[in-house]
């Protein structure tokens, strides 16, 4: 009897050896189990989000066979998460969701992970930036806000959150640089809570202006409460078709608040192949481009090789104004 | 005013739909469960319940995880009263005399009052809420980083003046806090303060970890040493859950003195819940006769806190009533699951969708008499607990901590700071040092330093800014007078021979 079970079981174990190992020889690569895409912050926030929307988008579309399953892995401004992927070398069943920390945590010092630790799968979408003044405040146009910032530095606080360094901040340093006046000059108050404690500061009358991404001040301009003074699209953006781009205004300056999905290190050719070719197939599904409707995203598609020469430009560009004002040594 | 009295009748019609009432039931219930664990917040009851919400209507959707809030906010002091262990930080305070009290045999008058005190806190603060909300949202914008640097200043100051014994034991309390919430990155500079080159402590201490240790871990401790001591605890008395007269209308005055200062500072951005309930308890010690009562079961400092704690929680809907701001995290994880569903929160979403957002509010005030039928009962299984022998209880509240502790943030490195926190809190009880201002101080350390940076960035440098905002003078006074009133109660104690009421605890 136990002969005949260990024959078996001998038999059982080299078909599933036999199993495992034939898609690996063959060109094509599938996931061979459940696949995981790490949300690296809690939930709720934009990398949950986007986590989430592409779980319902490749599950819907029946692009992949394997389930997903999304894991929120928070801390360090996503270097946990991401330190946990980079773990997962060689293996294809392994995604993360990414913005532009993945830069700046580097940049900074805060994390020795770059983008060049992994396998950068392709960017997905973009918000746009913005600088925002209360509606009866005097400047209507960036180039007079910032006129008025170089003539008296001290008395224009800009809101700021919820760091230093990120790409609120950078996106105002570029602009002051843009309109002449002295980045370092620049009175930058820093709120932790980013729009629940800005939005009321510059009600409030405590700040003269903030810089933050479009969504959260969006329903503050349509209630007639906020004015935008310009934003960081290239074109206008089909929600306030009244509010002229900084490109417009005279500043070559297109500045994407982006967020992408990228891949374990060490991934072979096909299993590259697979991704690329089924994101590929993800965004240009109705799932897909329904859900960046409803959610109020741009789609910001840049495949893998364009995604890697884009991430070179920002890095430079970021360190460029990070040092103008010494947050990098 | 009428135009506010119509939208709430256009909400009750929606919160009154037999199906929205059910999600109310079942949102408030699996809250208050949820809430009862430690570690578990409300945040963390809602992201949990978003995919359940993806098939409801929007409405139904905010109802239910409004209610799932709420539910784990009565929830959060049932686990402070039974097992000493907060659910989250505005549960602490609960812990102060709610747990002497179940000590003493009086859990079933504590888990009844404090439900009672959460519903009258959350009715008052819903009245406050339609009737109050324009003059409230008006005063909170005048509220600068000045103005909430002196606000935290004073609870400070005023937590410490709490602490039985001395005043610079407090004060020591109080620098331990403030030093280990500087630990982490700092947002304004960027610099990574005393981390020991440990990358899990870049992003600070999370307080949570740091409570579970200090309260319930150390619980287990103190105790642990007397496991085999039977509590002189009369068995009848244990399971009826139902507030004496005498004990009810001791707590009258604290919950309604609790309650609109609870609203009030739920409207200011970004106060909350801690520094609410950390007042109301300061206020109800000052204001008492016994004050020598306090931390060794009062109901007021109880009551208290419970009704401001709930309050608070709708003083905070105002902000997002007038501007759209979420006043919470936990808010702000409804208001992503509201995105999922394609509603975008803001000003204009009481105009676009009155139903949604009045159906809210007043499904808040259908959850509030609902939790209070839902938590009077509960408590009757609740009180047993108490019944169960030290031997097997403490391994239990060993267990959830560390439970607990790893829910926060799935990091297993959290194990390492519960149990020094663990360690930590055994040496501060035994050196009679008192746990709560340190607490409160780590809580508040990161925001204290950030809008005392705040404030002289916008006066360029000049520290008049605090003195010159009429608000924020009014509270560095009342931090000056909390600190007089406690020297002088200091000087009075140390005159007096030693009552036995002295003896350590």
């Amino acid at each position: 009897m136990i002969g005949k079970w260990r024959v078996l079981s001998g038999l059982i174990a080299t078909a599933m050896v036999a199993a495992t190992a034939a898609p690996a020889l063959a060109e094509d690569w599938k996931p061979q189990r459940p696949i995981e895409i790490i949300a690296p912050a809690g939930p709720g926030g934009g990398w949950d989000l986007i986590a989430r929307t592409m779980q319902k988008a490749l599950t819907e579309e029946k692009l992949v066979d394997k389930p997903i399953i999304v894991t929120n892995k928070p801390g360090g401004g996503g270097a946990t998460g991401w330190n946990y992927l980079k773990g997962k070398s060689g293996q294809g069943e392994f995604l993360a969701a990414n913005s532009p920390l993945i830069l700046q945590n580097n940049l900074l010092g805060k994390s020795d992970l770059t983008y060049k630790n992994f396998f950068m799968l392709a960017n997905l979408m973009a918000e746009w930036e913005v600088v925002a003044v209360k509606a009866d405040s005097p400047w209507k146009t960036g180039k007079e806000f910032f006129e008025a910032m170089k003539k008296d530095p001290s008395s224009m606080h800009i809101g700021v959150g919820p760091a230093l360094g990120n790409d609120d901040h950078i996106q105002f340093l570029t602009l002051t640089k843009a309109f002449g006046a002295d980045p370092k000059a620049v009175k930058f108050v820093v709120y932790p809570n980013t729009a629940a404690e800005q939005i009321p500061a510059l009600l409030g009358g405590h700040i003269q202006a903030i810089t933050i991404s479009l969504a959260e001040t969006l329903e503050q301009v349509k209630a007639g409460k906020l004015r935008i003074l310009g934003v960081s699209s290239p074109e206008r953006v089909s929600e306030l078709p009244n509010v002229p781009t900084w490109k417009e205004q005279g500043v070559d300056f297109v500045f994407p608040h982006w967020r992408g999905v990228m891949a374990a290190p060490g991934l072979s050719p096909a299993q590259q192949k697979f991704w690329t070719e089924t994101i590929d197939k993800m965004v240009k599904s109705k799932t897909w481009k329904d859900s960046l409707e409803t959610l109020g995203w741009d789609d910001y598609y840049t495949p893998s090789t364009d995604y890697v020469t884009f991430l070179d430009k920002q890095d430079t560009l970021m360190r460029e104004s990070l040092t103008d004002v010494g947050l990098i040594k | 005013m009428e135009a506010i009295l119509h939208n709430l009748g256009l909400g009750l019609e929606v919160a009154l739909t037999p199906n929205n009432i059910m999600w109310v039931f079942i949102g408030g219930l699996l809250g208050t469960i949820i809430g009862m664990l430690p570690g578990l917040g409300p945040a963390t009851g809602v992201a949990v319940l978003i995919p359940i919400t993806y098939g409801m209507n929007p409405a139904t959707a905010l109802i239910t995880m409004s209610a799932v809030y709420y539910g784990a906010m009565f929830g959060g002091s049932r686990a402070s009263i039974m097992i000493n262990t907060p659910g989250d930080a505005s549960a602490i305070v609960s812990c102060f005399d709610g747990y002497p009290m179940a000590k003493k045999g009086k859990a079933g008058s504590a888990l009844a009052i404090s439900a009672i005190a959460s519903f009258v806190g959350g009715m008052i603060g819903m009245v406050c809420l339609v009737f109050f909300t324009e003059p409230v949202a008006a005063m909170a914008l005048k509220f600068g980083p000045a103005e909430k640097f002196s606000l935290m200043l004073f609870a400070l100051t005023a937590t410490i003046t709490l602490s039985e014994g001395s005043i610079l034991k407090g004060f020591i309390a109080m620098g331990i806090g403030f030093m280990l919430a500087t630990i982490g990155i700092d947002g304004q500079s960027g610099a990574i303060r005393f981390t020991m080159g440990i990358d899990d402590l870049q992003d600070g201490i999370d307080f949570l970890v740091v409570m579970i240790g200090l309260y319930a871990v150390t619980e287990v401790f103190k105790n642990f040493s007397a496991m085999d001591v039977k509590y002189d605890i009369d068995a009848k008395s244990i399971g009826r859950v139902w507030v004496s007269w005498p004990d009810f209308k001791k707590s009258i005055g604290p919950m309604l003195r609790g309650s609109p200062l609870g609203f009030l500072i739920g409207v200011l951005p970004g106060a909350g819940g801690t520094i609410a309930t950390f007042l109301s308890y300061a206020v109800e010690k000052s204001v008492t006769k016994k004050p020598a009562e306090f931390g060794k079961g009062a109901i007021q400092g109880l009551a208290g806190p419970e009704a401001a704690n709930n309050a608070c929680s709708c003083g905070a809907l105002v902000p997002l009533l007038t501007l759209g701001i979420p006043g919470s995290g936990t808010a702000a994880v409804m208001l992503g699951a509201l995105m999922m569903l394609g509603v975008r929160p803001g000003p204009i979403l009481f105009e676009q969708h009155p139903e949604i957002a009045w159906g809210v509010i007043a499904s808040m005030l259908v959850g509030n008499i609902m939790l209070l039928m839902i938590n009077l009962p509960l408590a009757v299984p609740l009180v047993r607990l108490l019944k169960i022998p030290q031997r097997i209880m403490l391994p239990l509240i060993l267990g959830m901590g560390y439970m607990g502790t790893y829910f926060l943030n799935y990091a297993s490195f959290d194990f390492i700071l519960v149990s020094l926190a663990a360690l930590a809190g055994y040496m501060l009880v035994k050196l009679s040092i008192p746990i709560p201002p340190m607490v409160l101080a780590l809580i508040l350390g990161g925001m204290t330093e950030q809008s005392f940076r705040n404030s002289l960035t916008i006066a360029n440098g000049s520290l008049s800014i605090f003195w010159e905002q009429p608000i924020s003078l009014a509270f560095l006074v009342l931090a000056a007078i909390s600190l007089v009133y406690a020297l002088n109660k200091q000087k009075k104690l140390m005159k007096m021979p030693s009552t036995p009421e002295e003896e350590a605890d």
